[in-house]
């Protein structure tokens, strides 16, 4: 008998108008030691069977199963099941320390004294990889980094040495590299302690990276089940299909720059928060008609380069150049009159909510045309808004609804209408497509780039997933730590990285392939202590840094239209250099 | 159709079932305040040798006082008194309120911080010590108690909408609208205050009863409303020394106040929960 | 974190000094003088009003009674000269600080007790149950509530003792009359902050980790909700102590209230001025003391303050 077995499994959740079906008859079995996925859009209903499983819903649904065991018995939490969830900061209780969240798991299970509970603690954290267990207890979850507090997560998780660990979106709210690293553990953990892993993730990169069976979900059902290699190979389902089709995406071509103008350069720009936030000594531009990406891990300025970029923000120093004409970052905005806009990652907050998508469209036009000082004729204005919305997918009628009315995707869309009902030329989309579902991602992914071919505008696209950037842009930049360490374009760097970070960046990224996805590799998660500000932002976790890199900040080499800041590249580590020498990867 | 009909009620009621409820009672309060002193027999300070502490009876519906006054027509007569000392200190509070906070968290930077700094000083002191001393040096009347609960009364309201307008200055849509090129002042009063309307509203209506509140007490101490004039805390403190042997001429006007912050309070609390839920989880 | 508490210690300061200025100026400037009554002579006024100083610029007034005050002295009652003002407070003040202190253990107890039930509660009606008993008791003024709980208990029941505060039994109905209040406030922030806390992740988790439903709660959602109710108790101990002024006149206990009133209705202005600037004292250290508390308690807004200093 399979480890955990659970047939006709039916959740409702109980509401005032009667009760909504919301999990329809589903069955699946994980053996023991295995790696099982559980795939699917958001929405479909995975969290709400996951919790159901784990006895957890409470009173507010309504569960019916013909079998649920585990290993023979009733699932119990803490004793022979745990669960993981997405966001590890939000599953630590902030005003608690590390330690102590540990131990009360411990205690529960078995009576023995303080020291023996502790030492237990510090084997569990050294199990999960992190360095320095007993200092760790002593802290906070917010003095962690994001990889680490999962870590503590997964640490607390087996502290009951469970047969069964679901895992919630475990790796979604982390960064690429340290998502890789999360998911090597995840096979270490399960290959060292024998238990069983259920892993729910709307990634099918993920997915693939770690199952080797899958079921797939769709609106609380299973609609199909079988080996990985069956599903991602060779799926019978439509949905599967669909959700496979999007997830791999398909590559665009970009359009090339019209003229290599420059529309937007930085020169020098430096803007900081505290010592690890901000962006530092950030030179870089943008040319008109092309799609310029930003990539790179969270925190590491790419929000702050665009909000320099649009005005929001004053950098401390450097300039900002737009057509050649230096503008001061004081009243750039005002300066800019509306030939920069932004879509918003958070297509919530980008809306007015108090304001139709007529009137918030009309806002724009009549701001526009009062600067030109000609007075806005409103047949004309009602005319534009419809033709803008029509072109972004909205239909006319639905131009006197509020935003709350929308769904995200359709937000998103009238959120891109209005930063182009003015006729920008330059769109600045930051993580514009992250807060969406696969499907949505893709659609929006695909009226940008073809609204982009059509109109022309030129566009600083924002994201810290490489797998969209390098279909969607011409020229690509990579930051780390607040500075530019790697442009150029988006072909050239992907398929040869020179930065080591790009390249780690690059290979950690997991394609819906199982085969392919194996072999992404976790960079060795080193926490090197370093003088903040000084050296190399990477060298901390750099393979390899040299003596130099530690002490001293790399500028940027620039060698035809790639340019990149690493030692590794400069003439005192290859050698003086003739005039017609062409650099190649060094790593 | 019944059933329709039946589930649109219970949506209505269901959701506003408080809000319905208090607005009713605040509505008969109000047209009682209004009517039974202009229609009504007796006048609210006429005083009676004959007819001095009666029990409720059809002429006089709760009895009269030791002065022989109706106190019926005493207790809405001061229930007016109230109503118009809560509203009118509530409209200077909100005012003051609204202008200081929008001036704090719109400016911002410096005069912010200067300006929150001194509403911090004064919220430090408890205002009901001054209020009692302002009433002390202007006179007992509606005007001085007004006056007192304006000193302190708008830190509240200030403090409420300089966090709002801080939050939706840093919002998306504020910062799309100043890229568009819509003017500072097109912005306040177009794209933030409106959506700052909400939380300004529920903390007007719970302006109201905290203002009731204290003029009761301080009417009650003495040092509030001057005879002849009458507020409920007032007609409470004059039937004290006769508590015992005539508790109905303190029931009556207790029962009158009590249910007319009950009816305030819940009038408020469903229009929070209303803003609330229309707000969503858009906090956090 | 230093910087924040030497910024609400100076608050605290100017705020102590802006009241006894305002409270200085304002004693003098109510009508009439205090020893004008029935059958005295102005000739009698004018000599008491010199002994007093009174005549003396308002200015050099407010000088000599600002450097007393730093020494401590509040000067002597106007209405009984063999009184010092600090005499009656040290007097007057155990009673009124046993009584909130009894009272504001009850309201937390209550509140605390009140809000957890009707966050974790399932059942509706038991919800709308404590809603409406805490509206009731949030819409009742202290003194109605007082009058009302004297009329039942001791004069229709005679169950409890109306006045004086000789016996535990004295207390009872005092302290509940003026806990009523702060406990709803209590129960109503903490339901609210308690139910939203319980829909976290972390609450979610530690249940996964398989923690009793009582001890996530109790140890981990109480502990993360009790904040705003920490930062209430200033608030709760300034409405305790206005409270104290009726609650100690109906109940007739000797207590600062009670002196605060009788002060008013005899004009005794040194005695109004000294009980103002005690109060106001102490509900000013109050403050202080629970900010400062709450900021140490919690590690976040350490943080948030940590980060508020660069």
């Amino acid at each position: 008998m399979s480890m955990l077995e659970v047939q006709n499994l039916n959740v409702r959740y109980l509401t005032e108008n009667g009760a909504s079906e919301v999990i329809k008859d589903i069955s699946f079995q994980v053996e023991k030691g295995e790696i099982v996925g559980l795939a699917g859009e958001s929405g479909s209903g995975k969290s709400t069977a996951m919790l159901a499983v784990m006895g957890l819903l409470d009173g507010r649904a309504k569960i019916q199963c013909r079998t649920l065991s585990l290993g023979g018995g009733p699932v119990r939490p803490g004793y022979n099941a745990a669960m993981i969830f997405q966001d590890p900061l939000s599953s630590l209780n902030p005003s608690l320390r590390i330690g102590k969240q540990i131990t009360e798991t411990i205690r529960l299970r078995q009576k023995c004294n303080r020291k023996e509970v502790a030492a237990r603690a510090e084997e569990l954290l050294d199990m999960v990889g992190i360095h320095n267990p007993s200092l760790r207890m002593r802290q906070y979850p917010h003095e962690l980094s994001g990889g680490m507090r999962q870590r503590v997560v997964l640490a607390i998780a087996l502290a009951c040495s469970p047969d069964l660990i679901i895992a919630d979106e475990p790796t979604t709210a982390l960064d690429a590299v340290v998502q890789a690293q999360i998911l090597s553990l995840f096979k270490r953990i399960v290959r060292e302690t024998g238990t069983s892993l259920l892993l729910v993730s709307h990634d099918m990169g993920v997915t693939a990276a770690l199952c080797s069976r899958v079921y797939v979900m769709h609106q609380g059902k299973i609609v199909e089940g079988g080996s990985a290699e069956d599903i991602f190979y060779s799926p019978a389902e439509d949905y599967t299909k669909r959700l496979l089709a999007d997830a791999r995406g398909s590559r665009k071509v970009p359009a090339k720059a019209a003229e290599s103008t420059p529309l937007i350069r930085l020169e020098h720009v430096t803007k900081t928060f505290d010592p690890s936030e901000g962006i530092r000594d950030l030179s870089a531009e943008i040319c008109k008609g092309e799609i310029f990406a930003l990539a790179g891990e969270s925190g590491s300025g790419k929000t702050t380069t665009a909000k320099v970029l649009t005005g929001i923000l004053c950098e401390d120093s450097g300039h900002l150049y737009y057509k050649g004409k230096l503008l001061p970052g004081k009243n750039r905005m005002e300066a800019f009159g509306g030939r920069v806009q932004m879509v918003f990652q958070d297509p919530c907050a980008s809306l007015n909510p108090g304001l139709t998508v007529r009137q918030a469209l009309r806002e724009a036009l009549l701001a526009s045309a009062r600067r030109g000082g000609e007075t806005p004729d409103p047949g004309r204005t009602d005319r534009k808004i419809t033709d803008m919305l029509e072109l972004t997918g909205i239909s006319g009628g639905d131009a006197d609804r509020y935003p709350g009315e929308f769904s995200g995707g359709q937000r998103q869309r009238i959120g891109i209408a209005r930063a182009l009902i003015t006729g920008p030329e330059l769109l600045v989309c930051d993580e514009a497509l992250s807060s969406l579902d696969a499907t949505t991602r893709e659609q929006i992914l695909d009226l940008l780039f073809d609204l982009q071919k059509k109109i022309g505008f030129a566009c600083l696209f924002i994201s810290h997933d490489m797998y969209v950037v390098r279909r969607i842009s011409g020229r690509i930049g990579v930051m780390y730590g607040g500075r530019l360490i790697e442009a150029g374009s988006t072909g050239t760097v992907c398929s040869d990285p020179w930065h080591p970070y790009t390249k780690q960046l690059l290979e950690s990224v997991p394609e819906p392939d199982p085969l392919r996805a194996a072999k992404v590799k976790a960079a060795p998660s080193k926490e090197r202590g370093q003088d903040a500000g000084k050296g190399c932002p990477f060298a901390g976790k750099c393979g390899y840094a040299m003596e130099c890199c530690l002490s001293e900040i790399p500028e940027t080499l620039r060698f035809g239209e790639r340019q990149v800041a690493c030692f590794l590249y400069s003439e005192a580590h290859s050698g003086k250099r003739d005039r017609n020498y062409k650099m190649t990867s060094q790593i | 159709m019944p059933g329709r009909l039946r589930q649109h009620w219970k949506n209505y009621t269901g959701s506003s079932r408080m809000a319905v409820a208090g607005c009713v009672i605040l509505g008969v309060w109000i047209l009682f305040a209004v009517a039974v002193p202009l229609f009504g027999p007796w006048s609210y300070s006429a005083q009676d040798a004959e007819i001095r502490n009666q029990g409720a009876s059809l002429a006089h519906w709760f009895g009269t006082d030791r002065f022989g006054r109706d106190l019926f027509a005493r207790v809405w007569y001061g229930a007016g008194i109230s109503l118009i000392v809560g509203t009118a200190s509530t409209l200077v509070n909100g005012g003051i309120g609204i202008l200081y906070g929008a001036a704090a968290g719109y400016a911002g930077k410096r005069t912010d911080m200067i300006l929150m700094r001194i509403a911090d000083i004064i919220s430090a002191i408890p205002s009901m010590l001054y209020v009692i001393l302002i009433t002390l040096v202007m006179g007992a009347g509606i005007g001085s108690i007004i006056v007192g609960l304006c000193i302190a009364g708008w830190i509240s309201m200030a403090r409420i909408v300089r966090g709002e307008i801080i939050r939706l200055k840093e919002a998306d849509y504020i910062y799309a609208a100043r890229m568009e090129g819509i003017g500072r002042f097109r912005i306040l009063f177009r794209h933030i205050l409106p959506n700052a309307a909400g939380p300004i509203v529920v903390n007007m209506i719970f302006l109201v009863p905290q203002a009731i509140f204290t003029e009761a007490f301080l009417s009650f101490l003495g040092v509030g409303i001057a005879a002849p004039a009458a507020s409920l805390g007032t007609i409470i403190q004059e039937a004290r020394s006769q508590m015992m042997l005539y508790p109905y001429q303190m029931i009556f006007p207790l029962v009158v106040l009590c249910v007319m912050i009950l009816a305030l309070n819940m009038t408020g609390t469903a229009v929070e929960e209303r803003v609330g839920s229309r707000r969503g989880r858009e906090k956090k | 974190m230093l910087k924040y508490t030497v910024r609400r210690i100076v608050t605290g300061l100017i705020s102590l000094f802006v009241l006894a200025t305002i409270t200085f100026f304002l004693v003098r400037l109510i009508p009439g003088s205090p020893f004008q009554r029935g059958g005295v002579s102005e000739q009698v006024v004018e000599a008491v009003e010199q002994e007093y100083g009174l005549n003396e610029p308002v200015i050099s007034q407010y000088m000599s009674y600002m450097s007393n005050l730093l020494r401590g002295d509040l000067g002597i009652s106007y209405q009984d000269p063999s009184n010092r003002v600090t005499d009656i407070i040290a007097r007057a003040w155990p009673v009124t600080a046993s009584i909130g202190i009894a009272a504001l253990a009850v309201s937390l107890l209550l509140g605390t007790i009140a809000g957890v039930v009707r966050a974790v509660t399932g059942k509706r009606y038991v919800k709308e149950l404590i809603s409406g008993g805490s509206m009731l008791a949030a819409g009742i003024p202290g003194f109605a509530a007082a009058i009302l709980l004297l009329l039942v208990f001791s004069v229709k029941l005679k169950w409890l003792p109306a006045s004086g505060l000789m016996t535990p039994a004295h207390y009872i109905l005092p302290v509940t009359a003026l806990s009523l209040y702060p406990a709803a406030m209590i129960s109503r922030l903490l339901s609210n902050t308690l139910s939203g806390e319980l829909q976290k992740d972390y609450v979610l988790f530690a249940r996964a980790k398989g923690l009793g439903k009582w001890r996530v709660i109790l140890v981990h959602a109480l502990k993360n909700s009790y904040l705003p109710v920490l930062n209430y108790i200033g608030p709760a101990s300034a409405s305790l102590l206005t409270g104290s002024f009726v609650i100690e006149s109906i109940f007739t206990i000797p207590g600062l209230g009670r002196e605060f009133v009788g002060s008013i209705t005899n004009r005794d202005y040194t005695l109004i001025l000294g009980l103002t600037v005690f109060m106001g004292a102490v509900v000013i250290i109050i403050n202080l003391f629970t900010d400062l508390l709450c900021a140490w308690l919690s590690p976040q807004t350490r943080r948030a303050y940590r980060k508020e200093e660069f």
